[in-house]
């Protein structure tokens, strides 16, 4: 990238959980914030600008979340902005929190995505307030058939990650679902919600909220001398589409596919699948590992699911794929966008704890949102230059 | 003239109010009002950090008032049904006694020829109080606070989270398109509107080119066919919500038009069990009669109009492997 690198220095998030009913809004994000902080050895001072994310304020009820929290974010007397790219909009938020450093405009940014689902119902905020709401399930269901049919991929595919990304969660302290005997067999005998998603195959609804630390180069190269290592942001992408029209593939969205070239072509990655140690795919539902696999260049078209099935992705493949359990173990809807990145940025920052892949030096954090419309992505390593000589 | 159609969305929201905030609430129910030390301030309501600094406050609760000073007001001369008090009244900062702070709060001052900065006033409580500020009705002038009713003691338990009964009522515009849609489906004609730019063909009154970001006007219209084969589907177990409206598992139908490259999509099926639904379904265009023209419910609503859904129309299913991919 041409513009002043960028490097994540610090990385928080709260325990998800289905009700965080001990503390409010402020409560949960400073959570989240003070780890951050602490992780970047910085105090609110010496941040710059916060920007804000979260799902649509139907979940919650409050409009302009970022004005009911500017005093408790610290923001005070400083630019704070909110991100709005529905489901990716975490990972957009990292990504608009970047733009400001690499611009040179904040030497220090604060990225902060939150959801407090216990105090709404997601499936009426995403039914728009009305009844038969569809729910992500519902909507998601017709493009995981398609999928399935045009990829030829065997049932249990989904079930693989199902068990998986759950297995990948009890290694990770903060995740919400922590399902100890999750089976192959669990997963399949686990009631059918939309066909064909099986319940065990669906994200929770979580409480939670993450925050990530971004500054400059001399920030980043004095965090590395004081001996923690930074992720260094490689590319930063972010695309969307029209939710529907003629001819619009939503398993291989052009918006998706458009994302990824860009990226990679900023991080000076060719060969995706074998240059990237690990990624952060946004998976609400299993059989979505297999598409963004195929859409985000890790596998040729209807190939996808053949690096579930050969063990791949699992955390001691050789392309693990949501080593902290995924969405499908923490699903604070606006936050789960911004946990891919900043799980990404910790694997690269050698700071993953129980779940970290072993030398990972290059990693993708991927979030999308809507009708498979929004797109977030980036690349972090744990250099500026990891493809050098 | 440009059309407006109202809708309302409701929803009982819970707040979590958390350890500070959770305090001033359960005091409220016991008629006592808090406030927290911040250095020499006293914040009221008590706040959870520094709202200058963010710095993170001890919870130092400081019983102030409950009778205090007003410092600025607003008359509200004509109280719509969601203000606190239904005549008219005072938004007014009061500054309780002890606090540095003030707190908005309605005060009931009968004129605004009668309302003053300086103005002494004291809190009306009601009668069974749940932890919200409401529990204070408003403040009334004088310095001796008011019950209003049999006043039913202090809560039991510590007041953890809040109701917050959220309605909001807005006025959309309607597009010209959707209207001239649903007038065709009163003729059970299902209209089209074709892109000239690129072709594709938009049902349900969307009255533009999301492609092209062209508006797509009269000379556009088409008609289209009202046979077609179901691409793809939904199978959705409802689960149940504020508003729900469903109890058992529905379908929701995308539907390729017969020669046309139109999916008309997350349709409704009609006389086709859940369990029974298929790719490759012939299907036919359900129209409400005349009669039930005037209630949407259970139709597909909007510009779709009298077209209720879809419904087998008992020819043999098409076997092409690519149709499950129409889905838009
Ligand atoms: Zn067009």
């Amino acid at each position: 990238m041409s513009a002043t690198p960028c490097a994540v220095v610090g990385v928080g998030q709260t325990h998800h959980k289905s009700r965080r009913l001990d503390v409010s809004f402020g409560g949960l994000v400073r959570e989240a914030v003070f780890r951050a902080l602490e992780d970047a050895h910085m105090t609110l001072a010496d941040v710059e600008a916060v920007i804000l994310g979260k799902a649509p304020d139907l979940f919650e009820g409050v409009m302009k979340p970022e004005l009911y929290l500017s005093d408790a974010l610290g923001a005070v007397g400083k630019p704070m902005f909110r991100v709005h790219t529905a489901g990716s909009v975490g990972g957009t938020t990292a990504i608009v929190a970047a733009s400001h450093v690499h611009a040179g405009k904040h030497r220090t940014v604060l990225a902060v995505a939150f959801e407090k689902q216990s105090e709404g119902n997601a499936q009426f905020a995403l039914g728009s307030g009305r009844g038969a709401s569809l729910g992500a399930g519902g909507a998601f269901a017709p493009f995981i058939r398609a999928y399935i049919r045009r990829s030829g991929a065997p049932e249990h595919i989904g079930w693989k990650v199902a068990v998986k990304d759950r297995l990948n969660a009890l290694k990770n302290p903060y995740a919400h679902l922590r399902i100890e005997d999750i089976s192959i067999e669990k997963v399949k005998a686990s009631p059918m919600m939309w066909e064909p998603i099986r319940f065990l195959e669906s994200c929770p609804s979580s409480d939670g909220a993450c925050a990530v630390v971004l500054t400059d180069e001399a920030g980043g190269k004095a965090a590395a001398a004081d001996g923690r290592p930074p992720a260094w942001i490689l590319g930063a992408s972010s695309r969307s589409e029209p939710s529907s029209f003629p001819g619009r593939d939503p398993v291989r969205p052009a918006a998706a596919v458009q994302c990824a070239a860009d990226v990679y072509a900023q991080a000076g990655i060719t060969d995706p699948r074998h240059q990237v140690d690990m990624a952060e795919l946004y998976v609400p539902f299993s059989w979505y590992e297999p598409i963004w696999l195929e859409a985000f260049g890790f596998a040729e078209e209807r190939e996808g699911w053949r690096l579930v099935d050969d063990g791949t992705t699992e955390l001691g493949g050789s392309l693990p794929i949501n080593a902290s359990g995924g969405v499908l173990s923490s699903n604070p809807i606006g936050a789960s966008g911004l946990l891919r990145f900043a799980e990404a940025a910790n694997q690269v920052r050698g700071a993953a704890g129980e779940h970290q892949v072993e030398g990972a030096q290059v990693a993708v954090g991927m979030a999308y949102g809507a009708n498979n419309q929004y797109f977030s992505t980036w690349v972090v390593g744990s250099s500026l230059s990891p493809f050098a000589g | 003239m440009t059309r407006f159609a109202e809708s309302t969305i409701t929803f009982p929201y819970k707040r979590s109010l958390g350890p500070v905030v959770g305090a001033f609430m359960t005091a409220l129910t016991d008629k006592r009002i808090l406030g927290i030390r911040n250095g020499k301030d006293i914040l009221v309501p008590p706040m959870e950090w520094d709202p200058t600094t963010g710095a993170e406050l001890a919870p130092d609760f400081v019983e102030v008032g409950p009778v205090g000073t007003v410092e600025s007001w607003t008359w509200v001369p004509t109280p719509s049904v969601q203000h606190p008090l239904q005549h008219a009244f005072a938004f007014a900062l009061i500054r309780l006694d002890g606090a540095t702070t003030p707190l908005l709060h309605a005060v009931d001052g009968g004129s605004s020829e009668r309302m003053v900065e300086g103005l002494r006033v004291a809190p009306r409580w009601r009668g069974t109080r749940v932890g919200r500020i409401d529990d204070i009705i408003c403040f009334v002038m004088g310095e001796v606070p008011e019950t209003d009713g049999g006043d039913t003691g202090a809560a039991q338990e510590p007041v953890q989270r809040m109701d917050y009964h959220a309605s909001i009522t807005y006025r959309n515009p309607v597009p010209a398109a959707t209207d001239r849609a649903v007038v065709a489906s009163r003729n059970r004609r299902l209209l089209g509107l074709r892109c000239p730019r690129c072709e594709r063909v938009y049902a349900g009154g969307k009255g533009y080119c999301p492609v092209d970001a062209v508006e797509l006007g009269p000379e556009c219209e088409v008609d289209l066919p009202t046979v077609g084969t179901i691409t793809n589907f939904a199978i959705v177990t409802p689960v149940s919500y504020p508003g729900q409206t469903e109890t058992e598992p529905f379908v929701r139908a995308f539907v390729l038009l017969d020669g046309t490259d139109v999916v008309i999509g997350y349709s409704p099926v009609i006389e086709l069990p859940a369990d029974e639904v298929r790719v490759g379904q012939r299907v036919a265009a359900v129209w409400a009669s005349p009669a039930e023209e005037h209630d949407q419910e259970g139709g597909m609503g909007g510009a779709w109009g009298s077209l209720l859904g879809w419904m087998p129309n008992g020819e043999p299913d098409i076997d092409d492997p690519d149709l499950v991919n129409r889905i838009f």
